[in-house]
């Protein structure tokens, strides 16, 4: 007689219960577009494993499986940016040196604010790459030492502060070209602004799209100089 | 189907790739190297982009269920959180702050010559654009 407890730690537990919660979470968003997709599915999981007394460890052998695909998606990204980059291509190098300083700036405010605000080293490096889409953040995250969650926490917070007033504010200081709101709202806001921006502005999009794919690259290999800083 | 397939493991075998680069020295991420090997071939026409083009959507938009697993990790991080959260918040809007408009304000003005010869140009389709 096989027991629940069994069951639940089995590898294949964990990913049908993280898919259908992930199914379930979608379907709320689509009826309610406030809910985040994420965070109606963390909630239940976390639920669930709460109730049955099972540790984060026990859970995460199935889910391991599921993060180890961030790795492929992050190879994914190449296709938009090969595809918006056709469409953006007289602009390139300055789009690209617009978004380089960006990404830096988002290291250097995020990072060093932390600093100055006395958080311990590892929240001020989990800091560091919040500005880019996530399966690199965790990435960069993790060369630097850092706490993947509060990185992850932070990206999602930045992506829905950019979906939501990104636009707005870049209108306050006189920002209203299409390809720099999207180059704005992709290199602080990465998927999340850029799907917000899809509804009003292909050209916002496009542009969005691309910026967030190259802050994801920059990042990375100015995370990669950093590290040596910090050797 | 088979489509899909071939996508998703063309992804795959480029993320190897570039896991192998990592571990023999290159500073970035896998993901990263493998993103640009693919972008490059792409460029080079060594990969054609119909070829991973459903894959790569697919899991583009299916994203989020690829870090459920570790957000969930934070029910372990309640009191690093709890202690941290001004810093972590603060940081965080600062910073959002800072890239969105350094980055919109230098396209104002890096991108902003050509704007009006583009306004020129394309004429009646630039109100479109504003929509």
């Amino acid at each position: 007689m096989i027991s629940l407890a069994e069951i639940v730690r089995t590898p294949a537990f964990s990913i049908v219960l993280t898919v259908s919660c992930y199914a379930v979470a979608l379907a709320l968003h689509r009826r309610w577009r406030a809910v985040p997709p994420i965070v109606a599915a963390c909630v239940p999981i976390i639920a669930v494993l709460l109730l049955l007394r099972e540790p984060y460890a026990a859970y995460n052998r199935g889910g391991d499986l599921l993060t180890w695909l961030l790795g492929p998606a992050t190879v994914a990204l190449a296709v938009p940016m090969y595809r918006q980059g056709k469409f953006l291509r007289p602009s390139l190098p300055r789009l690209a040196l617009i978004v380089f300083a960006g990404s830096l700036v988002g290291m250097v405010t995020a990072g060093g604010t932390a600093w100055l605000l006395g958080a311990p080293r590892s929240v001020v490096l989990s800091a560091v790459p919040k500005s880019v889409t996530t399966p690199i953040a965790i990435e960069v995250c993790r060369e630097l030492n850092g706490i993947p969650q509060i990185t992850i926490a932070m990206v999602i917070l930045a992506g829905v502060l950019g979906a939501t007033f990104g636009p707005l504010l870049l209108r306050l200081v006189g920002v209203g070209e299409d390809r720099s709101v999207g180059a704005a709202v992709g290199t602080s806001s990465h998927g999340i602004g850029t799907a917000s921006l899809v509804r009003h502005s292909e050209r916002q999009a496009s542009a969005s799209s691309w910026a967030m794919a190259a802050a994801g690259v920059f990042t990375s290999i100015l995370a990669a100089l950093l590290a040596l800083l910090l050797r | 189907m088979l489509d899909f397939l071939r996508g998703f493991g063309l992804l795959t075998v480029f993320f190897l790739l570039g896991n192998l680069l990592h571990q023999h020295g290159v500073p970035i991420p896998g993901g990263v190297l493998g993103l640009l090997a693919l972008y490059l071939a792409l460029a080079l026409g060594l990969v054609q982009l119909k070829w991973v083009e459903r894959a790569a959507g697919l899991m583009l938009r299916h994203m989020v269920l690829l870090f459920v697993p570790l957000t969930v990790g934070l029910m372990d991080l309640g009191p690093v959180l709890s202690r941290q959260a001004v810093a972590i918040l603060v940081s965080l809007l600062v910073s959002f702050l800072a890239v969105l408009l350094s980055t919109g304000l230098l396209g104002r003005w890096l991108l902003a010559e050509e704007t009006v010869s583009a306004v020129a140009s394309t004429g009646p389709s630039a109100p479109e654009a504003e929509k």
